[in-house]
This record gives structure tokens, C-alpha cells and sequence, in this order.
């Protein structure tokens, strides 16, 4: 376009309004702040070891799922089912790889990994279809399918056993997936395949949101999902499709947490997706919609993460922490609220 | 795309829409009754009737919204049925509504082009540089002053207005329809928007104005017709009518026989409002208030009218002091406005009026459940009902059933149920906004009446409306608020429609 240096382009401009990017700067500045405190008061936070194997490694499957979240929140969406699907996806996961374990771990790892992913994606699916088809309201179907998902997965273990791979060789070789390691720098900077994993979904989730007509459609639902619609924009279709995305997170995050415990449990991962929804809000994109983005949530996550960290590095027990991270929370919307209620005349 | 050729040859054929025999019912009762209408390219039609006319009814049976009308719809010389919004669309008809539909965390240009954003084949890439590149085009041609990079939810309604229009021009309309675009707007920006209609009109584009503020029509329309209770009055070039007359249609021949006559007799000051502020809304609004009078709030919708009297009542903020009774009412909220005997009829009746899904017996006793409870708050069911039974015989409540849904009732219906909520109260003064929008003429001519009944047994009233006619009727004296500042005070009796409308802002007075 013939002065598109001059202008600053469109998306940046949405990111300017004004009360959101003081919401943004203020995690930002939180997040500094907390790590210049953390690191003044325990000289072990900017270690490597704590940053990337205790902070991100453990935060990435729940931060991938965090970027399904965030596409079905901008949406104007909401999923409450994410960790039950997870744990289906889980369950999936360890069943199909033990049956078909005579075959190899070159044919039972890549089917148990496409398996695994139908459902999420299946899973996904019967959210989207019920919601932006059917016209449920999100809140409803995504609280029914949290049950249903629940109890399939209780059903699947035989009512809650802990499954593992009974073939030893075969649950190694899938756990490389949690112990590999990348070097970057040198050999005591590496990093692991859960953060890689993290970071390509993120890299796919930042392209799709900013740079494709689905993302810009994204917005524009959570903006005025009528205008969207009048304006001839498929409305039910980019809003199932959101859903479906965020079941494939889920079965993404299942397999790096199989991988880490070896385990599928049906009872697994109780009370995540409020953890997730969290991390989605505290970065900045609203319940309803119409802005916000996966940086946003990158920087929700890390927050969230960090204060966990620093709690549990200065011996503060486990039991402080829902406390905090809800204080947070109740917090960060306040900031919000005024801050619009401010900008409104 | 849009080129002035194509427009000029649609010019040439007579009429691009013809409506005939026009019916549509909603459960039993008919909203429009063999309505025709009509529009040639390059002129302005105006369509006005008070509201529940069925205006905006036969503009959306022409938006797609309604599959179950009777009637034909000849469009573009050909016959056509009209069953959903897209079809409408694509056949290149939009609408532009009151409430608009824009995105506000998109940019101007982003707006205009929704639903038409190129990608590339392969990488999905969405192509912004169209986007801003189509935008910047259309603009240019309408030679409207928009910004493309601007977010929509910074600008006035006025701009988004104009993105609106712009966004649909993009499709290739061939007709446009305006429902109550004013009713929004500044002075100013009013001005504005009509050099836009103007400029289409010179185009050759076919414009449907929807209205009901009679002043503006001789400015904007070449044709007007009038719609009456679903019905077609008649329609007729604005250079044959005057406002006297339109108002005549509009309202049949017996409205100012409605009015009852002037019975109340102000007393003493009950409420003082002194200095009241709220910075970019009002600006320092003081008047005083007797027992027994009418007050009467005039001004353009959007002057801040409205604002006004939900800061007295404690519903907004805003700086200033409001005596009741000689005593500055300290923390002002709906519910120590209730206790001390200050009512509120709200504008939107829907929206701030109605407890929906719950019973008419529920509706009229919320706000002295108090009264009606026992010990330790025990409410007797039919105590309430007992009390909502008188209440609905003394306010003549149709059908008078307690325990009907007051979503069901009609909209004169409710609004009573609204006002016997007060009643009910006791207050000693009750504002009333706009009482009389959307009920038919016969409720009306029994709010005036209840009104006047009010304020002569000592009540006091505030009373905001849109329908001059009602004020000039009705109200001892009367506020002209401009821009939100209380620009004259009028003596209501003598005051004419005509003369209180010119003061009310609007600079273009009819002839």
C-alpha cells in the first residue's frame, strides 16, 4: 500500500487503545518487577536451571492449552472443558500406544500421537458445534462437556486407575519427548522439548492471529459478532473452529504431560482450565472478547508462573497459592474496570 | 465498481423498490395492513408515523428479518420475496440502524472492508494492504472525512455513522435505508450527515428516511409517507405539505382532544437541583420544582436530557446538590430516592423498566415490599397479589391478571405497570421519560390524563418527551436543555410545537 510506512498498520493500532495497553504495560512492569525481586532475594531465580526447567518446562503444557484458550476467548468463547479433555486425550494417549505396542514403538507412537489428537480435536468439535451451530450458550455446553469428558475418561481407566505403557523400551522412548534437550549456547544452556513444543505451537498461534483473515475474523466476532455476521463473515463456522483448535492444544498438552509422568490418570488436571482461563484473563484479553492476544497471554502465563515460583523458592506453602493467584486475578480486572470505567468520559 | 454510469442509467427507470399490499401479523395483531410503498432512484422518500406505526416493521420485512409477510416486492423491475438478511444484502439493499453495527476495536478502514478481506492463496496471509487500499478508495469517492488508520471506537457516532454508510456504498447498494439516524446526534453532526444523504441523492442512489421529527423533513425528504397504527395515511411530495399537516396524519385528527385540560396548580418548592455537572454530559443545571406542577424537559435526544434527570434520581454520578424538601439529599441513589419518595419512569422501558419473566403482581410491588412484608420479612403472596390487584384496577392494567408475565402485556400495558410501581410508592415526585414512547394513541390520551391527575393532587412531575406537542400540552413551564446546557425557560401554556422546536436546537427552522 502506497504510504503503509507512514502509518502505523492497523493491528498495532488495536493494540493502542488506550486503557489495554496500560493494562498490558502493567503485567509487563509487574512481571519485571517481580523477577528484579525475586532474583535480589534468591540468587538461584536467574539460574538457568529454575527459569527454564522449573518455570517454563513445567508451564508449557498448560500454556499451550492457554493458546487455544486465548483464540476461543477472543472470540467472544469460553471453555471450562479443556482440562477433562485433556484427560481423555491423556487416557487415549497411553491405552492406544499399550495396545499397540507389539508393533513397534515406529507405528505405536505416531498412531497413538494422530489418535490422540482426533479426540482432542473430536472433543473440540462437540463443544463448537453445540455453541456456535446450535447456539448454546458456552458457559452451559462447555460445563456439561467438562462432566461428560470427566466421566469418559473415568470410564476409559476403569473407574480412575492410573495407567502406564507396560512395555518398558516403548515408555522411554515416549518419555524423550518430556527429557529431550536442545542445545542453544553451549552445553549448559538447553533447552527442553516441552518449550519447543511451546514455542512452535505459539509461533503457529501468532501467525494465524495476526497475519490471517481467521484471526482478523476473530476479532471482529468478539467486537460485534451481529456487524460480523450482516457483514457476511461465516460467523458459526470461524467460532466452531475455535473450539476444535483449542481441543487439539488439549491434546497436545496431553501428550508432554504423559510424557513427563509416564501416567494417564482419568482424575488428572482437576481445576486446570480455571488456571488457564486465568492466565488468558490476567494477560489482558477480556470474558468477551474483541482484543487481547497470545502475547498478552504469554505474559499472563509467566506472571502467574513466577509469583508460583517465588512463592515456593521462599518455602511458602502450596496451600498460599490459590489465594494468591486469585487475589491476582480479582486485582488485574479491577485495574481493567476502572481503567475503562476512566476512559468512558 | 461504483461507478456514476450505472447509477445514472438506474435513474432513468421509474422506481427501483415498489412494496404493494404489505401485511404483516404478530401473533393475531396486524403491524402493517396493506401498506404500499415506493422509491425511484436519486430521491430521498421519508417514512414517519409515531412509534408502533410499523415503520421500522416495513423496513425490516424489506431487511430480509421476517419470512411470514404478505404482499409483493417488485425490486430492480424484478418480483422478488425477501426472506433473510443476506438476501437483502446481496440484492443491495442495507440499512443503516439506529443502534449501529460497527466493530469498535477495529480501525475505520478494517470496518468498511468486513466480510471482503483478501488472503493469499498459500500462506493464508491476510492482504491489509487491500484492506486499507479499498477503504482509502471508497472514501475518497464519498469524499467523507475518515481517517482509515482511526479505531471506530474513538470516533463520534456521527463518523461511525459514516462508516457505516461507506461500508455499505462498498457493496454496491442500490438502496439505502435510514432508521432515525438523528435520533443520536449533535447539531452539528446532523448538519453534516445530510450533505452526505444529499451528496447520494445527486448520485442517483434510492434513500428511505425513517423519522419522526416532522422538523427535519422538508430539509432532507422529496416524498414522505405517513404510516398511522400500521396503516397507510398517504403519501405525498414534502413541497405540497406543512408540519401542521403531517402532524395531523400522523397522529389522526383527534390527538389534541387527548390532552386533558390544565387542572393542577403549582404549590411549594419540593426539589432543588442546584449546579448540577456531569463534565462532557451537563453542565451546571439548576431549576426548582413545586408540588403540584408539571415540569417539562425539552431538547434533541442526546442533549442530555435524559442524563439529567438519572443523576437527580442518584442512577449516574455528577457533581451539584439536589434538596428535597429544603434538605440536600446526601449519596443520591435509586433506592434512598424510593424512601424519600422520588419516582423514575425510564426511557427504556425494556431495558431499565421491566423485571422480565416475572408476574405484573411482582412488578408493581418492588419497590414497597417493605411495606407489604410482615414479621421477619415474611411476604404474604396474597397480600402482594391483593395490593397488585388494586393497583391494576386503579391504573385499568389490560387484561388484568396479576399474575401474567409482564413481557406479554403491550408496551402502553407495561408502561403502565411501570408508572403504578411508583404509585404504589407514594412518591412525591416522579419523573416521567419519555411515558409515551412506542404505546398507541388510546394509552397515551390515559398517560396525559394520569399525569395531569397526579400533579393536581399535588404530586410533582417532570416530564421529558420527544413530542413537543405533549410538553406544550401538558407542562406548566419548560427547560430547553441544548448540548447539555439549560439554554431557556418557557412558559408552557403559551408555548407553541413550532416555536419550542426551534429553540431546541435545530438551526434550519420549517417554514
Amino acid at each position: 500500500m502506497s504510504n503503509g510506512t507512514k502509518k502505523p498498520n492497523a493491528q498495532r493500532i488495536r493494540g493502542a487503545l488506550s486503557f489495554r495497553k496500560l493494562q498490558q504495560a502493567s503485567i509487563l512492569l509487574l512481571l519485571v518487577g517481580l523477577c528484579a525481586f525475586a532474583s535480589f532475594r534468591s540468587p538461584t531465580f536467574f539460574s538457568w536451571t529454575n527459569l527454564v526447567d522449573n518455570l517454563l518446562t513445567n508451564a508449557a503444557a498448560l500454556g499451550v492449552i492457554a493458546i487455544g484458550m486465548t483464540f476461543v476467548m477472543i472470540a467472544g468463547g469460553f471453555d471450562l472443558s479443556v482440562a477433562s479433555n485433556t484427560a481423555v486425550c491423556s487416557v487415549v494417549l497411553v491405552l492406544t500406544m499399550d495396545a499397540l505396542s507389539p508393533y513397534g514403538a515406529a507405528v505405536a507412537i505416531p498412531a497413538a500421537l494422530l489418535l490422540t489428537a482426533l479426540v482432542g480435536i473430536g472433543l473440540g468439535a462437540v463443544n463448537g458445534v453445540l455453541i456456535a451451530y446450535v447456539g448454546v450458550n458456552p458457559f452451559v455446553v462447555t460445563l456439561s462437556t467438562m462432566l461428560v469428558f470427566r466421566g469418559l475418561a473415568l470410564i476409559l481407566t476403569g473407574g480412575g486407575q492410573a495407567l502406564q505403557v507396560s512395555n518398558t523400551i516403548l515408555r522411554k522412548q515416549f518419555e524423550w519427548i518430556y527429557e529431550a534437550q536442545f542445545t542453544l549456547f553451549g552445553q549448559n544452556y538447553q533447552i527442553s522439548m516441552p518449550i519447543l513444543i511451546f514455542l512452535v505451537v505459539f509461533a503457529i498461534g501468532i501467525y494465524l492471529l495476526r497475519f490471517t483473515r481467521f484471526g482478523h475474523y476473530l476479532y471482529a466476532i468478539g467486537g460485534n459478532e451481529q456487524a460480523a455476521w450482516l457483514a457476511g463473515v461465516n460467523t458459526h463456522r470461524i467460532k466452531a473452529s475455535t473450539y476444535i483448535l483449542c481441543g487439539f492444544t488439549c491434546a497436545v498438552a496431553a501428550v508432554i504431560f504423559v510424557a513427563m509422568t509416564s501416567t494417564a490418570q482419568a482424575e488428572s488436571h482437576v481445576g486446570k482450565e480455571l488456571v488457564v482461563i486465568a492466565s488468558v484473563i490476567v494477560g489482558g484479553t477480556p470474558l468477551g472478547g474483541g482484543s487481547g492476544g497470545l502475547i498478552a497471554t504469554l505474559a499472563g502465563l509467566l506472571l502467574l508462573r513466577v509469583i508460583e515460583n517465588l512463592l515456593t523458592q521462599f518455602g511458602i506453602g502450596a496451600e498460599y497459592r490459590p489465594v494468591v493467584t486469585g487475589l491476582i486475578i480479582v486485582v488485574v480486572v479491577t485495574v481493567d474496570v476502572l481503567a475503562k470505567r476512566r476512559s468512558r468520559k | 465498481m461504483y461507478s456514476n454510469d450505472r447509477l445514472r442509467r438506474a435513474q432513468s427507470s421509474r422506481v427501483i423498490l415498489q412494496m404493494q399490499g404489505i401485511v404483516k401479523e404478530f401473533a393475531g395483531t396486524r403491524a402493517l395492513d396493506e401498506v404500499d410503498f415506493d422509491v425511484r432512484p436519486g430521491e430521498v422518500h421519508a417514512l414517519i408515523g409515531e412509534n408502533g406505526a410499523g415503520k421500522s416493521t416495513l423496513m425490516n420485512v424489506l431487511a430480509g428479518r421476517f419470512d411470514d409477510y404478505e404482499g409483493l416486492i417488485t425490486f430492480d423491475g424484478r418480483q422478488v420475496r425477501i426472506t433473510s438478511p443476506r438476501q437483502a444484502r446481496d440484492m443491495g439493499i442495507a440499512v443503516i440502524y439506529q443502534e449501529l453495527s460497527v466493530l469498535p476495536n477495529f480501525t475505520v478502514a478494517e470496518n468498511i472492508m468486513l466480510g471482503d478481506e483478501k488472503a493469499q492463496r498459500w500462506t493464508r496471509k491476510l492482504d491489509r494492504a487491500s484492506i486499507n487500499a479499498g477503504a482509502r478508495d471508497i472514501i475518497e469517492y464519498l469524499r467523507f472525512d475518515l481517517d482509515p488508520d482511526e479505531p471506530v471506537g474513538r470516533l463520534s457516532k456521527a463518523r461511525q455513522c459514516l462508516v457505516e454508510i461507506a461500508g455499505a456504498m462498498r457493496r454496491n447498494i442500490r438502496l439505502l435505508v435510514f432508521d432515525e439516524p438523528t435520533a443520536s446526534l449533535g447539531g452539528e453532526d446532523i448538519d453534516k450527515l445530510f450533505g452526505v444523504i444529499k451528496d447520494l441523492r445527486g448520485r442517483g442512489l434510492a434513500m428511505v428516511y425513517i423519522s419522526h421529527t416532522l422538523g427535519e423533513l422538508p430539509i432532507i425528504a422529496d416524498r414522505v409517507t405517513v404510516l398511522r397504527d400500521g396503516r397507510m395515511v398517504g403519501t405525498k411530495a414534502i413541497t405540497d405539505c406543512q408540519i401542521s399537516e403531517l402532524t395531523r396524519m400522523m397522529l389522526g385528527h383527534d390527538l389534541a382532544e387527548a390532552f386533558p385540560a390544565k387542572t393542577n396548580r403549582p404549590g411549594r418548592v419540593i426539589l432543588k437541583v442546584d449546579g448540577l455537572s456531569r463534565p462532557g454530559v451537563f453542565e451546571n443545571i439548576s431549576f426548582e420544582l413545586r408540588e403540584g406542577e408539571i415540569l417539562g424537559i425539552a431538547g434533541l435526544v442526546g442533549s442530555g436530557r435524559s442524563e439529567i434527570v438519572r443523576a437527580i434520581f442518584g442512577a449516574d454520578n455528577a457533581r451539584g446538590t439536589v434538596e428535597f424538601r429544603g434538605r440536600p439529599i446526601v449519596g443520591r441513589s435509586p433506592s434512598l430516592c424510593r424512601v424519600l419518595g422520588i419516582g423514575m419512569v425510564p426511557e427504556n422501558r425494556k431495558r431499565e423498566g421491566n423485571i422480565t419473566g416475572r408476574p405484573v403482581s411482582e412488578n408493581l410491588t418492588i419497590s414497597i415490599l417493605e411495606r407489604l412484608s410482615g414479621t421477619l420479612g415474611f411476604q404474604s403472596p396474597r397480600n402482594l397479589t391483593a395490593h397488585a390487584s388494586r393497583m391494576i384496577e386503579q391504573m385499568k392494567i389490560d387484561p388484568p391478571r396479576p399474575q401474567m408475565d409482564i413481557q406479554d402485556l403491550s408496551g402502553g400495558n407495561q408502561q403502565k405497570v411501570i408508572v403504578g410501581r411508583w404509585l404504589a410508592a407514594e412518591s412525591k415526585v416522579i419523573i416521567f421519560d419519555e411515558p409515551t414512547q412506542g404505546i398507541d394513541v388510546g394509552t397515551k390520551s390515559q398517560m396525559y390524563r394520569l399525569i395531569m391527575d397526579l400533579a393536581s393532587r399535588g404530586r410533582a412531575i417532570i416530564l421529558i418527551s420527544s413530542e413537543l406537542l405533549e410538553i406544550t400540552k401538558l407542562a406548566d413551564r419548560i427547560l430547553v436543555i441544548r448540548d447539555g446546557r439549560l439554554v431557556r425557560e418557557m412558559q408552557g401554556p403559551e408555548t407553541d410545537e413550532d416555536a419550542l422546536f426551534a429553540e431546541c436546537g435545530r438551526k434550519d427552522k420549517p417554514e
